[in-house]
């Protein structure tokens, strides 16, 4: 490897066109997020300077504190359905009794990779008060006055996102926690399998500490893929009815591009990074706690 | 006496093998009913929302792909996701033969960087850029969307790469050195070939995220004759919302290549992933 070091200039011009793209595109932006959030801007005429008033604002608006409740919502959801559910689906597929069932790994991985436009428009049908298929279902088995417009209800319809969400992406974690389990001996997966999901206690103090630390990224990949949902509720709900399952990046999407406010816009979305990773720093915190 | 020393099959795994079906059936009915009810009229529709049409209407899926202008949606994301794809693969596998075969200072530092960009939050990102884009005079292009999906698929891209590269034993290298290899003739003609598996799955990955992206285009892409098919979807659901027929019919032409694509491919996919997204 002597050789190599003498040629430094070829590992930087390797390495520049990919750390160039992403500076420029992934990194600038998020800077310049924080910049921005600094002034009172309509994204045309000249910015003003507005120093932390928008922070001040922020604060103070209601409809911030909902979305970042709905978020905390999705994350819940998710780290506590997608995980758990994902963990299951692996162990079972990995143990002997459904090992030779290629099906299930193929069916549950599915919706992960349709786009979530698609997924979206699915279920808002699926939910549609007419002809949806849950509305249907209850009017069949005699529960009628339990139908309604799922999606229309603010107590109700951020939970009915959640659901969706769970449905997308658990086969993500299944995949994930496959791979991880291969590294474990098999004798182990047996010995915690034939009793399976009803040996609870035995997955946990066997299989869960083996694979501790792919759950951990796990922990992280699904806090932050939480923070990121945008596209379903959009498409579904565009965060209504009033604001009731507005998240940070709607609401963030519709002060910067409907009203805009360019600079307010900006905090809310530095606000969403900072909340972020204090989320993932306190999940990992607790994980860490928790496996001493 | 041998009949009680067998293992008798758990009664836990009749149980398991239900809520796994029961799964299944969950994942899959969404998706079934879709395609079930968009070769139904609307009438039928709403007055039997759970049955086979009792006469396709197949003019519901000629309808809806002139309607929904699918067609040339579908060019602008092939052109599109393809860019961005090769892009992607070209400077993230360069950056992730340095990265994982070489020594220098700043290495710890590029590879925590890089991990970072996998937990931005996108939407943070969406008003900076839409100005960067635009005070560059990059909106409305055909390949506006290029360099952010490079951007944002690069890290994961990275990942997978160098960790399957991690695994290439030090001889790699010194056998291309005895045989006078400069560093980029080791990289083309012993490296690349030997990352075919990983290169594949980051394809799939790349592939699937550009295909169904949808806010970056959403804020970068104001023409109409440029989007993309998820915008290009969710315009058409918006305008035509009475129409739930037509709507499950697009969606269906829009679903279809992507599961047979998945199908095609998720041997690699889930290979790969195992190979590279956990352990990198």
């Amino acid at each position: 490897m002597q050789m190599f070091l003498r040629h430094k200039w070829i590992i930087a011009a390797g390495l520049i066109p990919a750390v160039v793209i992403y500076t420029m595109f992934s990194i600038y932006p998020i800077l310049s997020s924080v910049y921005y959030s600094f002034f009172k801007w309509d994204g045309f005429s000249p910015k003003q300077w507005h120093g932390l008033q928008n922070y001040v604002n922020l604060i103070g608006d209601g409809v911030f504190w909902q979305s970042i409740r709905n978020n905390l919502y999705f994350v819940l959801f998710s780290v506590l359905g997608e995980i758990p559910l994902g963990l299951y689906l692996a162990m079972m597929l990995s143990g002997k009794l459904f090992r030779r069932d290629g099906i299930f790994r193929t069916v549950f991985f599915m919706p992960v990779v349709i786009s979530t436009i698609v997924v979206s428009l699915i279920w808002n049908m699926f939910y549609n008060y007419q002809f949806g298929l849950v509305n249907t279902a209850l009017r069949a088995v005699g529960l009628d006055h339990w139908a309604q417009n799922w999606l229309g209800n603010p107590g109700l319809a951020i939970f009915v996102l959640c659901i969706v969400v769970v449905w997308q992406y658990t086969g993500l974690y299944m995949v994930i926690f496959l791979a991880a389990l291969q590294n474990v001996p098999s004798e182990v997966l047996e010995a915690a399998e034939l009793d399976g999901a009803v040996g609870i206690k035995r997955t946990w103090h066997i299989v869960v500490p083996i694979i501790a630390d792919t759950i951990f990224a796990s922990v992280v990949l699904c806090i932050s893929g939480a923070l990121r949902a945008f596209d379903l509720i959009y498409i579904m709900t565009n965060g209504g009815p009033s604001h009731s399952t507005e998240v940070g990046a709607t609401y963030m999407f519709s002060q910067t591009f409907s009203s805009m406010k360019y600079g307010y816009g900006s905090a809310i979305s530095t606000a969403i990074i900072i909340i972020s990773f204090g989320l993932i720093i306190i999940s990992q915190f607790i994980l860490r706690s928790v496996k001493r | 006496m041998e009949q009680r020393l067998r293992p008798k099959r758990p009664f836990s795994a009749q149980i398991h093998r239900l809520v796994l079906l029961l799964l299944l059936v969950i994942n899959i009915y969404p998706l079934l009913w879709m395609v079930l009810n968009s070769l139904k009229t609307e009438q039928e529709l709403t007055m039997n929302p759970f049955g086979i049409a009792r006469q396709p209407v197949w003019s519901n899926y000629i309808e809806a792909w002139k309607v929904a202008k699918l067609g040339p949606y579908l060019i602008n994301s092939i052109i599109v996701t393809l860019s961005a794809v090769v892009l992607t693969l070209l400077v993230g596998a360069l950056a992730a033969f340095f990265l994982s075969r070489f020594e220098f200072k700043s290495k710890g530092f590029l590879l925590v960087y890089f991990t970072f960009g996998m937990l931005i939050p996108i939407h943070a990102t969406l008003v900076p850029l839409f100005i960067e884009m635009r005070s560059l005079n990059l909106m409305d292009n055909r390949l506006t969307l290029l360099l952010p999906y490079t951007a944002f698929n690069l890290p994961i891209t990275i990942f997978i790469l160098a960790g399957f590269m991690n695994a290439f034993p030090k001889e790699v290298e010194e056998a291309g050195i005895m045989d006078g290899c400069s560093v980029m003739g080791i990289f083309g003609r012993l490296i690349l070939p030997m990352l075919t598996p990983a290169l594949a799955t980051a394809f799939i990955i790349n592939f699937l995220n550009n295909w169904n992206e949808f806010s970056f285009a959403l804020v970068l892409i104001t023409d109409g004759a440029l989007k993309t098919l998820p915008l290009g979807l969710a315009n058409f659901a918006g305008q035509y919302n009475r129409s739930y027929t037509l709507q499950m019919a697009g969606l269906t032409i829009v679903l279809v290549p992507t599961l047979l694509f998945y199908l095609s491919v998720q041997k690699y996919l889930t290979a790969g992933m195992t190979a590279g997204a956990v352990k990198g």
